[in-house]
């Protein structure tokens, strides 16, 4: 009995080392006449720069990748990973070379990660209740405000109000953030001008008021994610460059958030 | 794999707090969770099956939804509708309390129905009221049958307030979502997470085995 427990256990084992082999299995793909296609990990949850129409990617930025791939004359495909799979794929830079999901630069992000220039300028606004006192981002500081985490608007708010403030509420979704508006748990919600927009048209019973404060809030910009000493930086930013200089990113904005955009700050920024 | 420690030490004080939000959440959860489990434990073993019934649909409903959905249930449905607005400490624990009552319930009523009903005839021939015989002959030796599941569901629930980072509870799985928020690094915080996580349930289950060997 106790012999044959033993085989039984070495079959387990044995079995359990060849799927974890078989995980590792190096997936560097290659298209079908060996060129090399360039994977985009993504999250695509943030409608509207990307989310899933049931079972394909769509947003700001695939349009926008598709132009720039286009004109660096490169294949590509962009695979909706989820954010923490993206984040340390990305790190590793073998089976994804790069992410593109709405990633806003900053300086602490930058000691992990390469950056393209770049390609999109977020602008926040100020969702509150009809009424409210509030009318600027320094009248936030004293609120309870909510934001989606690892946002421009967290990024902001952070500063704003320091990382270990608990009056700033951090939530998985812009969408649980307004709930919690709604509900009275916060003063305010900070988020992305597009996703604010959208928000107070589709509830006009909720009386909601958008507030932007362009001097209190500074520019933050998105940028596509790379691996330290990723080789790509050097192919793709003429390539998103010239896409923003040629009129094709004008044209997908427009698409997207049906307004011409405003694009002095994000070609100083480049 | 690269680990930098420098970010985890910026984050120290937050998880410490955090951890103290934890702490506070499942012990508030396990005794609520415990109180109330025990008051549906008995429900569920009612004779008649209608009063029996409510109980089993609270039994079934809290064991078979995710806590996930739960959370936010309790958190946009129940908590404003009593208190006005949404408040993460109240519902993290109401939450977890409810949650946690499904699942001692059916521990106390295996504990219980684990006595030989002869200790009971035995107890009601002595000349003991039935409320006599529970209390000082069936408990005390249920109660000690029911330890190492109650280890168990207090582990469980450890763990589980991590998914009041939900609702913005800051404990110490919403530290860790704002740490890798900032840096973009998912093995710091997580693993920062894991070891403080390991650290209290490890304490735990020596208490409890403290208390198995003692009673």
């Amino acid at each position: 009995m106790k012999s044959r427990n033993k085989w039984v256990m070495s079959a387990l084992v044995a079995m359990l080392v060849v799927i974890i082999a078989g995980c590792g299995s190096d997936n560097a793909s290659s298209g079908s006449n060996g060129e090399t296609v360039v994977k985009f990990a993504s999250d695509a949850t943030y409608a509207p720069m990307e989310y899933m129409d049931k079972d394909t990617i769509k947003g700001f930025d695939i349009d926008f990748i598709d132009a720039v791939m286009k004109e660096a004359g490169m294949k590509y495909e962009v695979v909706n990973t989820g954010w923490d799979t993206m984040l340390e794929s990305v790190k590793q830079g073998t089976e994804y070379q790069a992410g593109l999901s709405a990633v806003s630069i900053t300086d602490d992000r930058k000691q992990t990660y390469d950056f393209s220039v770049p390609y999109f300028e977020s602008t926040n606004m100020i969702m509150v209740k009809e009424g409210s006192d509030i009318k600027s981002a320094l009248d936030l500081k004293e609120k309870t405000v909510a934001v989606q985490t690892a946002t421009t608007a967290d990024e902001l708010m952070s500063k704003i109000m320091g990382v270990g403030n608990t009056k700033l509420k951090r939530f998985d979704s812009n969408a649980v953030a307004m709930m919690e508006l709604d509900n009275g748990g916060a003063d305010a919600v900070v988020a992305d001008i597009a996703i604010v927009r959208e928000y107070i048209k589709n509830n006009p019973n909720m009386k909601l008021v958008g507030i932007t404060d362009t001097p209190n809030f500074g520019s933050e910009y998105y940028g596509i994610l790379y691996p330290k000493g990723s080789e790509l930086k050097a192919k793709l930013d003429p390539a998103i460059q010239k896409v923003v200089d040629n009129g094709k990113y004008e044209e997908i904005y427009k698409k997207w958030f049906g307004e011409a955009p405003d694009l002095t700050n994000l070609k100083n920024a480049q | 794999m690269d680990f930098n420690f420098d970010i985890i030490g910026g984050y120290l004080p937050l998880f410490l707090r955090g951890t103290l939000y934890t702490v506070g959440f499942s012990i508030a959860s396990i005794i609520l969770g415990s109180i109330f489990g025990l008051g549906i434990g008995f429900g569920r073993m009612l004779k008649s099956p209608l009063w029996r019934w409510p109980f089993l649909a609270y039994i079934n409903f809290f064991r078979g939804t995710p806590l996930y959905v739960q959370i936010l249930i309790v958190h946009f449905g129940l908590v404003p509708a009593f208190f006005g607005s949404t408040n993460a400490l109240i519902s993290g624990v109401v939450a977890l309390s409810l949650n946690s009552a499904a699942y001692t319930a059916e521990i106390f009523r295996a504990g219980i129905q684990s006595v030989d009903p002869g200790q009971r005839e035995a107890a009601l021939s002595l000349g003991m009221t039935g409320r006599q015989s529970m209390r000082f002959v069936v408990l005390p030796q249920a109660v000690k049958r029911m330890v190492p599941a109650f280890g168990n569901e207090f582990i469980v629930l450890v763990k589980d307030s991590s998914l009041l980072a939900l609702v913005a509870a800051p404990e110490i799985m919403y530290w860790s979502n704002t740490m890798k928020g900032q840096y973009m690094r998912i093995w710091e915080p997580y693993l920062t997470a894991a070891v403080i996580y390991f650290v209290l349930t490890y304490s735990l289950s020596k208490l409890l085995s403290y208390i198995e060997r003692r009673i």
